[in-house]
């Protein structure tokens, strides 16, 4: 560290950042679809699943992660990103390198104004996205969830009934670090 | 998280095809660290007078629990020595 007392930034490591960054190499396998990218992320989520699925394995160790879903691994499978506003819920399901297979909302299975804001819709949404999806080949899916609306639970639960496996579920909520000024509070 | 590092954060693996109890227990973490409260308190702006008045109604309220929860520990000792020694 320099003597003047300024730190130079690439120094400093933030101390909340779990995963080992950046991360070692993989042992080399034969993986012909991976490139290099695919291959440092998911050594990358290997060592983070580890952590999540709270495997007593020990220490943690970089090893690759051996659960397969129909042959793929968590990075293959594709992404049903749901919505969920307070008026709405949309879902959509994407392959992992974001080619679309199915968008629905709660608009485009004929409900209107405020009926589009409750559960019934988002259900009936996520078990049209379900049966699309399913009709294009698409088993297994990984959910991220955006947004705290009345259809955030249900669409998963239309996205179960119609036919599709959940592997995971992801909260992606934006939230903002003192961004935007977010429009006055009601009832003033 | 948007796009770093993707699939890492806030995310909860299935088991066993339970999707009730892994919701649940992305909620659980979720409302244990606050965010749900945060995304909520964010949908409309909050003004800085209000945001001192809450903060510093949260703070009492929390020694209030605390002195409470303390308490009620301390009378409902069971296992205690001899409270009527010498009788």
């Amino acid at each position: 560290m320099p003597r003047d007392g300024r730190r130079h930034l690439s120094s400093q490591r933030p101390s909340c950042l779990a995963v080992t960054w950046p991360p070692p190499p993989p042992p080399r396998t034969a993986r012909a679809t991976e490139g290099r990218r695919g291959r440092a992320m998911s050594a990358a989520l290997a060592v983070a699943r580890q952590r999540l699925l709270g495997a007593a394995r020990g220490p943690l160790i970089l090893q690759r992660n051996s659960m397969r879903w129909d042959g793929k691994t968590y990075e293959e499978i594709p992404i049903a990103h749901i919505k969920a506003t307070y008026n709405n819920t949309h879902i959509q399901v994407v392959s992992f390198d974001n080619m679309p297979f199915a968008r629905t909302s709660c608009g485009t299975e004929g409900f209107q104004n405020a009926k589009k804001g409750t559960a019934i819709a988002a259900q009936t949404a996520g078990i049209a996205a379900a049966v699309k999806a399913r009709g294009k080949g698409v088993f297994h899916v990984r959910v991220m969830v955006k947004g705290l609306g009345p259809g955030r639970k249900a669409a998963i639960k239309g996205l179960t009934m119609g036919g599709l496996e959940v592997i995971s579920i992801t909260d992606n909520t934006p939230v903002p670090h003192n961004g935007c000024r977010p429009r006055k509070a009601r009832r003033m | 998280m948007a796009n770093h590092l993707r699939f890492i954060g806030r995310t909860v693996m299935v088991q066993n095809g339970n999707v009730e109890a892994a919701y649940g227990a992305l909620n659980r973490i979720l409302s244990h660290d606050g965010i749900i409260d945060d995304v909520k308190r964010r949908r409309y702006y909050e003004k800085p007078c209000r945001r001192r008045q809450r903060l510093a109604y949260e703070a009492c309220r929390r020694v209030y629990n605390a002195e409470m929860a303390r308490k009620l520990a301390f009378m409902s000792r069971k296992n205690r020595q001899d409270p009527w020694l010498g009788c």
